[in-house]
């Protein structure tokens, strides 16, 4: 299938030819984002505001071809990829901070913004955003809203959808809403609620309302290190236990910690079998008293070494190689197939054992790095792509880890979404009824199949071969190219 | 089977594997910041060539721009997670174009014929720019400036706002000299910023390290091997290994960004090398940047009253990992008050001979610091390599901003000729 030039002249006309892309090559490097899916579009736009999205919208409508909005492709579930082709609409021009209000503590943002963006703007009112998810530097605040995504600071302070309050959405069928109110306060449905994870499938986001919160005073990271992933594991429900609710409680494991600490340099111990990162902040006398009880929980389970950071440099230095953790991944090996599963955190340590166990079975080396605090794991499967079948075989291997945390009663999918990558697992989680129910969800939006397709929900046909279809360009012939 | 037309150099592909396309990079990306295209982003030039190498994709005119829009600053590399070595797939994917060219162009070839047949030969270089020197200090050039003219004279325009004030030359010793320091000299950085080197020299004294510039030294080769022309490079590598060998230096120092980081990684430039690549890992591993030698040292008191702002050189900041050293050193200095400026280590856009060859873009790069200048209205724009100062000085003309432009060495010397004659 081939774009019609009509809707080509169309999306030019109203972005601009510099603001589309359509030629094979550029095409290319928009099938990915950051797994294993891919999918090449038949164009890419970029609207500049507004009424540009809801124009390109209502044209890909009109031809009834496929949309499928991007921020900064760093999702983790294949969100981006345009399964069944047709359009990209990209916000990267759309990235601006339009303001800060610091008496009301809100800001109004555009969706292309990055995250980090945010935050450094908001510092200058002493001010911060809570989610913060590892990819902070480059993803945008659309792709978090559309994903609702997480982070580190988001065990205390809960994820997007505690931080966004409303937001001007362009839906499927082309309309303009605003979801949502400035104050924290709306009565009827939750519709900003409903959007808020839809992972680009109900509409795009065009202009985004978040909460911001005060810096806190005092902040302390504790690095505590340990032989294994077990005692760290305890720690943690030790901790909880003890009714402290930290900024911050993150797990590594040594597979992880080798790879940081060779990529990133951030002086964590290359041997230790496990380490956790803790971080409680508030007032200056609560945060003492609480590192306090952290320190002995740590203690009492086995932790050989705590360092305490709390300068503002030291705590950063701390924190880099978990935020680059997965990235420094591709030190050890040429792909990771990253996982996101969530378990109740009395059962950590048995479904840890139980990846420990696919992973050998299915010889995938398994690198560990996750939110502790929420039971939110990311055993990530390492391998290379370019060996045949290994592809198909780690997908299998995701499945049954997959399938242990539903056993284990929690859920597939902690922050990265289930995108295309993990539609087909809904079943498992959910009836057809509750299915049926959230495609209807969908309709109201004026999804009729064309936005965003193959995402969330589990499709029939059309979309299956859309994941590495690499022949497609090459099919295409080198006369394609002139 | 891979679709490189050069094979020999083609680029790594356990390198290019190593992109695990996770778009941390995007964002300190000069030219993603300013066009919002991933074609124009780290990930998407990897992604490209890694399509050329997989033979999904032949190597077109496209593919060309994308790269050669890259700047080759390496700030993508320098916040890589994975340890991607951007830096040498973007040489290499370079090395491709030289070998296979989509689209030949008259400009390709004469570039390559500069760089290789003046760049690369210390007395052409020298000879050519004799008059430049001469132009630069002359009423001449006053003339030409009131006239307007150079608005509508293209890249010589832009060379002329480059063009500072340039001294004398500085050229090695035609006697052979040992001795445990050395100084490396360059090509373009010798002839037209003499005055860095006789600061730098007088630094060092003051820090009681004595230098010598060992003579038979030529220049480092960056510019080539930026331009893909690996060959050159490894020609040059091979001249200054020698020449460094003969000296018995235990120490090379470097003050321009650029050329410290292609030294440094002779090693891996010639590695292919049978009779060169120990030498070469020997001769890299003893190079040092200015900056870098001298913070652990003692030096005397300076004092400048002044507002300074430094700028990162990326080949000094993202390509050796070196940016609080420069910043350590200002610090020091007395009465000087350091001024921050955002995207202070975002690439000004001079990139070697990047600015004549993607005037647009670097232009913008350009006005971004321009803008941060007017802002922050520093007296002094500091710097550590011959092709940024050369931006600022443009920039500042540009912008009509009163400032002086130094290099690092330039702004010690006179910060510590200061104090010692006023008490
Ligand atoms: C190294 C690494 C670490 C990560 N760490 C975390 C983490 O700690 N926590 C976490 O939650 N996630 C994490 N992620 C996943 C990812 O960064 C998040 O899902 C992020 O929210 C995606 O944002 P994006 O801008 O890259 O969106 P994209 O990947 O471009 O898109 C993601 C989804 O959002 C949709 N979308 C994008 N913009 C809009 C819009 N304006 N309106 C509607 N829909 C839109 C897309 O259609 C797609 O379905 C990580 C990813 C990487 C690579
Ligand atoms: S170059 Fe590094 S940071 Fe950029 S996408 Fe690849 S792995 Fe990620
Ligand atoms: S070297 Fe500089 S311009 Fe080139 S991709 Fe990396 S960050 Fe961008």
């Amino acid at each position: 299938m081939s774009m019609s030039t009509k809707l080509l002249d169309e999306l030019r006309n109203l972005v601009g030819s510099e603001n589309l892309l359509h030629k094979p090559e550029d095409l290319l490097v928009y099938e990915l984002d950051g797994t294993i899916d891919r999918a090449l579009p038949e164009a890419v736009v970029f609207p500049a505001n507004t009424e540009e999205v809801q124009g390109v919208v209502h044209a890909c409508n009109t031809h009834e071809v496929p949309v499928t909005p991007r921020g900064a492709g760093t999702g983790l579930s294949g969100g981006a990829i345009p399964a069944r082709q047709g359009v990209i609409v990209g916000t990267a021009r759309m990235r601006r901070i339009l303001n800060v209000d610091p008496l009301e503590r809100t800001a109004l943002v555009e969706p292309g913004a990055p995250n980090i963006q945010l935050s450094e703007i908001a510092a200058e009112h002493g001010l911060f955003y809570a989610p913060d998810p590892s990819s902070q530097k480059a993803c945008t605040i659309g792709g978090n809203v559309a994903e609702n995504a997480g982070g580190p600071h988001c065990l205390a302070l809960g994820v997007t959808t505690n931080h966004v309050v409303g937001m001007e959405v362009v839906t499927a069928s082309g309309e303009l809403e605003w979801l949502g109110s400035y104050g924290p306060d709306s009565t009827g449905y939750d519709l900003r609620g409903l959007f808020i994870g839809s992972e680009g499938t109900l509409g795009i986001a065009t202009k985004v309302a978040v909460r911001l919160l005060p810096i806190p005073e005092t902040v302390v990271t504790l690095l505590a290190i340990f032989d294994d992933v077990e005692h760290a594991s305890e720690t943690v429900s030790a901790v909880i236990g003890a009714g402290l609710v930290p900024a911050a409680l993150e797990m590594m494991d040594r597979v992880t910690l080798q790879a940081a600490e060779e990529g990133l340099r951030c002086g964590y111990p290359p041997n230790a079998g496990a380490v956790l990162l803790i971080e409680l902040d508030g007032i200056e006398e609560l945060v003492q008293e609480q590192v306090q009880e952290a320190r002995a929980a740590c203690n009492k389970h086995g932790a050989t070494e705590i360092r305490t950071a709390t300068e503002a440099n030291e705590r950063t230095q701390l924190w880099k190689g978990r935020k680059g953790a997965i990235g420094a991944l591709g030190r050890i090996a040429p792909n990771y197939y990253l996982l996101d599963g969530v378990v109740p955190r009395s059962k950590l340590v048995e479904t840890m054992g139980e990846v420990s166990r696919i992973s050998q079975k299915y010889k995938f080396p398994v690198a560990n790095v996750f939110h502790a605090g929420d039971g939110n794991l990311h055993p990530c499967l390492l391998f290379d792509e370019r060996d045949e079948g290994s592809t198909a075989k780690v997908l299998e291997a995701g499945a049954e880890i997959m399938q242990v945390c539903v056993d284990a009663g929690g859920a597939l999918t902690g922050e990265h979404g289930v995108g295309y990558e993990k539609n087909r697992f809904m079943p498992l989680l959910y009836s057809e009824t509750d299915l049926e129910n959230m495609r209807r969800v969908r309709e109201i939006f004026g999804n009729s199949g064309t936005f965003n397709p193959c995402k969330v929900l589990p499709e029939g046909t059309g979309c299956g071969e859309m994941a590495h279809q690499k022949g497609a360009l090459q099919a295409a012939g080198p006369e394609a190219y002139v | 089977m891979t679709g490189w037309p050069l094979a020999e150099d083609a680029p790594n592909t356990a390198d290019l594997a190593k992109c695990v396309h996770c778009g941390l990079c995007v964002n300190s990306c000069p030219t993603y910041a300013i066009t919002g295209l991933e074609v124009e982003s780290p990930r998407g030039r990897i992604h490209l060539a890694r399509a050329v190498a997989e033979e999904r994709i032949p190597l077109t005119e496209t593919v060309q721009e994308h790269w050669e829009l890259c700047l080759q600053c390496r700030a993508c590399e320098a916040v890589c997670p994975s340890g991607v070595p951007y830096g040498q797939i973007m040489e290499k994917a370079r090395a491709q174009l030289q070998a296979a060219p989509p689209s030949k162009s008259w400009g390709r070839t004469f570039r390559r014929l500069v760089l290789r047949q003046v760049i690369g030969r210390t007395r052409v270089l020298a000879t050519l720019l004799a008059p430049v020197r001469f132009f630069a200090r002359s009423p001449l050039r006053k003339l030409l400036r009131a006239s307007g003219l150079l608005r509508f004279m293209g890249p010589i325009g832009l060379l002329e706002a480059q063009l500072g004030r340039p001294g004398r030359p500085f050229r090695p010793n035609n006697k052979h000299e040992e001795g445990d320091v050395a100084l490396f000299t360059g090509c373009v950085m010798g002839e037209l910023f003499g005055d860095v080197h006789r600061s730098t020299v007088r630094v060092l004294e003051r820090s009681g390290t004595h230098v010598f510039a060992p003579r038979n030294q030529t220049c480092c080769g960056a510019l080539s091997a930026h331009d893909g022309d690996l060959e050159e490079a490894r020609r040059l590598a091979r001249l200054n290994i020698s020449a460094f060998e003969a000296s018995s230096a235990k120490t090379i120092l470097v003050n321009a960004a650029g050329c410290g980081a292609a030294m440094k990684e002779y090693g891996d430039l010639l590695e292919g090398d049978s009779k060169f690549a120990e030498r070469a890992q020997a001769i890299a591993a003893k190079v040092l940047d200015f900056s870098e030698y001298l913070v652990g040292r003692t030096l005397p008191v300076g004092r400048l009253p002044a507002k300074v702002t430094y700028q990162d050189a990326c080949h000094l900041a993202h390509a050796q990992g070196i940016s609080t050293e420069p910043r350590t050193l200002l610090g020091a200095i007395e009465d000087c008050e350091l001024v921050e400026t955002d995207g202070a280590d975002l690439c000004c856009g001079a990139a070697g001979i990047y600015s004549l060859l993607q005037p647009a873009m670097s232009a913008e790069l350009r006005q971004r610091k321009a803008l941060e200048f007017a802002k922050h209205k520093p007296d002094l724009i500091v710097t550590a390599n011959p092709g940024c100062q050369m931006q600022y000085e443009a920039a500042i003309r540009e912008a009509g901003i009163e400032a002086r432009v130094l290099h690092l060495a330039e702004f010690l010397d006179e910060a510590q000729a200061t104090s010692t004659r006023s008490p």
